[in-house]
């Protein structure tokens, strides 16, 4: 159980305390009084969905690390779940295993579809599988003659036959069975060697012709099992063997949550319902439309948004090779926002200001101009300012990651720097990075979502709860719009509902940004400048944040304040 | 195997010959054969003699042979390379097939072209709303490339 305090007024606290970790806490000065939160976090073991009390607002583990009820395991570890479908189908419906198979493979492993669909036509069912025989087998013709070679001497220990009653000699059903497995995992659909006979061959004439192909035959059943049967995905690691399962829930096709899996073998994080990098506060069907815009759209993006970016003050172009926005030109000495290219001092918290350069001013686009070209090129530019950010975050992500590649190194050399330090001394800058590269994941994934969510209604909702809350908000708002209006004048038009959403959301999302560029910051510090206290709480604070925003976005983005 | 099962074949096609179809290899290489099919009396073809291409895989007969027309013909399975878009020669074909067999399909093929399945959409257009400026263009390109 973890708890977590953020107070408001000029200066709030995080304190962080958890079984057997120290306590840590974090003070940062100046933000903007309007916008502070109280928040309490409640882990509530297996339910996800908890609701906002009054002033505060829930933060807990959104992105859910290896206790989602996600096993990972083996792919022989599976066998048992598969074989049991299998018998528990051969059983009820008096069939042999051999049968149920193909049977539940039609019916994407699910023995109720199954079982509803055979008391409407069962007859059709097994033809449409394959099994008709298999469940009804006829007599077996007494041949000695094989119609694939053509030898006409066979004994009759050397033919097998199918239960469709057509045989063929034992070194033909090798040929046959090899054949098939050449063509990779559509194998186990391979039909009777008979011209035009649809019954399916299966592992029991493999086993009897060719037992030395069984193996493999029964590895691409158990791959597909893993891929259909709706609750596993396999490790997407690089040559890693490993399958997540997903122990309860409504299956991977339910899209309204999204569900991490951490690989325990090669350590890949991913979206068990997509195989796609985690990528929440985005859903799975909205990263997809994000995906193949950016595709459709990349020349005209790429072309706009070269990869270097010319010095605010003295044009020079520069490269960005570090992970931080905070740019400082080396020619002119000028810093600068690399998002945004204003000057860093307008970023600072010092100067009161924070990063004002995840906004999309909308201002700047209010021509009265209604030409289709001119809508178009707002669009453009909507869209740009949003790829921009995503490529940016991408890119910084990419360089984390190569970044924590290298950080074992600087371990090292931190720890013969300081003495008497141990290894345990120094992890904290390999968990600083972790959490850098998935801040910037996150981040990057804001983006894709910050661009639909002021997209017209029409073209897609990646939260669900947006629509549906909207009711239930309307009337609470109302009065907080009156209130606005009196408060300011000169502002004519109340603000929507979706326009108090993204605000929010925003807010958010540049805290984030500022938390995730302080530590970059800390991190990237030369090793005899890194302050391991600093670097160690402001991982914890990210790590919080960056949780409590993924929930927020998961709840609906329904506001305690 | 192959080598086999090829040779018997063509034992076979020399005692029993399919009507109006003839093959056999076209030099030492038994993979490679050389078949013609006389256009079925039935059809617009019909008069015209047309050459076919058979390379057999080594696997052979476990997967199909792949045969190709050599001689230019108007019909919507048939393109102008001479691909016949055939299911017995894609993922409908048995290893208990033979080249005498896949022959006769074709022949029918040439009698009952598959105009809802075509390779040459144009050519299935024309079938199905007007069969006999089809049959006549086809008659056309028979007197013009197989006679």
């Amino acid at each position: 159980m973890s708890d977590m305090e953020y107070e408001s007024e000029e200066e709030y606290e995080y304190t962080y305390s958890d079984e057997d970790e120290s306590q840590a806490s974090y003070s940062s000065h100046a933000m903007d009084d309007s916008a502070s939160l109280e928040m309490e976090t409640e882990v509530e073991e297996g339910s996800k969905k908890r609701k906002s009390r009054g002033r505060t607002s829930s933060l807990g583990d959104a992105v859910m690390k290896d206790t989602n009820g996600i096993t990972m395991m083996n792919a022989k570890d599976i066998l048992p779940m598969m074989k049991e479908r299998i018998n528990e189908v051969s059983e009820i419906l008096n069939i042999p295993p051999s049968a149920a198979t193909p049977l539940l493979r039609s019916h994407k492993w699910t023995k109720e579809r199954l079982f509803e669909s055979f008391t409407e036509d069962d007859g059709k069912i097994k033809k449409d599988a394959g099994v008709y025989h298999r469940c009804m087998p006829v007599s077996t013709e007494e041949t000695n003659t094989c119609i694939i070679c053509f030898e006409s001497d066979i004994s009759k220990e050397q033919m097998v036959g199918m239960p469709c009653g057509h045989s063929f000699c034992i070194e033909c059903w090798k040929g046959h069975i090899q054949a098939k497995l050449d063509d990779g995992p559509s194998c186990i659909f391979a039909q009777c060697p008979y011209p035009k006979c649809e019954e399916v061959m299966t592992e029991v004439e493999v086993k009897k012709a060719a037992p030395e192909l069984l193996e493999k035959y029964e590895s691409y059943q158990l791959k597909q099992f893993v891929e259909v049967n709706g609750t596993s995905r396999w490790c997407p690691g690089p040559g890693c063997e490993r399958v997540a399962a997903l122990q309860n829930g409504s299956g991977l096709l339910d899209d309204s949550n999204l569900i991490v899996a951490d690989c325990d073998s090669c350590k890949t994080k991913f979206c068990i319902k997509c195989g796609e990098e985690p990528h929440a506060p985005l859903l799975c069907r909205a990263l997809d439309i994000w995906k193949e815009k950016c595709n459709n759209e990349s020349e005209t993006a790429n072309w706009i948004l070269a990869n270097t970016k010319p010095c605010p003050k003295c044009r020079s172009r520069i490269e960005k090779n570090q992970g931080c926005n905070h740019m400082t030109c080396q020619k002119c000495k000028y810093e600068f926002c690399w998002i945004c290219t204003g000057e860093w001092k307008e970023h600072g918290a010092n100067t009161g200001g924070y990063y004002n350069c995840n906004k999309f001013a909308q201002e700047k686009n209010k021509d009265e101009d209604q030409s289709d070209a001119a809508k178009a090129k707002r669009e453009l530019d909507r869209y740009l300012h949003y790829y921009s950010r995503y490529h940016a975050h991408s890119e910084a992500q990419k360089f984390a990651s190569r970044q924590l590649a290298d950080t074992e190194k600087k371990m090292v050399a931190l720890q013969e720097r300081r003495d008497n330090s141990t290894w345990t001394d120094v992890e904290f800058l390999k968990s600083a990075n972790e959490q850098l590269v998935e801040c910037r994941r996150v981040l990057k994934f804001t983006y894709a979502f910050g661009y639909y969510l002021t997209t017209p209604p029409k073209t897609v909702a990646p939260v669900e709860a947006v629509a549906k809350d909207e009711d239930s908000k309307k009337a609470k708002k109302k009065s907080k719009e009156d209130k606005q209006e009196e408060d300011k004048d000169e502002e004519p038009k109340p603000k929507t509902q979706q326009e108090l959403q993204k605000e929010r959301f925003e807010y958010h999302q540049e805290m984030l940004e500022r938390f995730t560029e302080n530590l970059s910051e800390l991190v990237e510090k030369p090793l005899d400048d890194i302050d391991r206290e600093a670097v160690v709480n402001q991982t914890i604070v990210v790590n919080r944040f960056m949780k409590g925003m993924i929930k927020y976005v998961e709840d609906g983005m329904e506001e305690g304040a | 195997m192959s080598l086999k099962r090829i040779n018997k074949e063509l034992v076979d096609l020399g005692k029993d010959p399919p009507a109006n179809c003839s093959a056999g290899p076209v030099g030492d290489d038994m993979f490679h054969w050389q078949a013609t099919i006389m256009g079925p009396d039935d059809s617009p073809y019909s008069g015209g003699v047309f050459f076919l291409d058979i390379h057999f895989p080594a696997d052979y007969p476990f997967k199909p042979p792949k045969v190709h027309f050599t001689t230019r013909i108007y019909h919507c399975n048939i393109n102008s390379n001479g691909g016949i878009c055939l299911d017995i020669l894609k993922d409908q074909w048995s290893p208990a097939l033979t080249i005498s067999k896949v022959l006769l399909s074709i022949c029918s093929l040439l009698t009952d072209p598959n105009p809802d399945d075509p390779l040459v959409p144009d050519i299935a257009q024309l079938l199905k709303t007007d069969r006999q400026r089809h049959d006549s263009t086809a008659r056309e390109w028979t007197s013009k490339y197989a006679m």
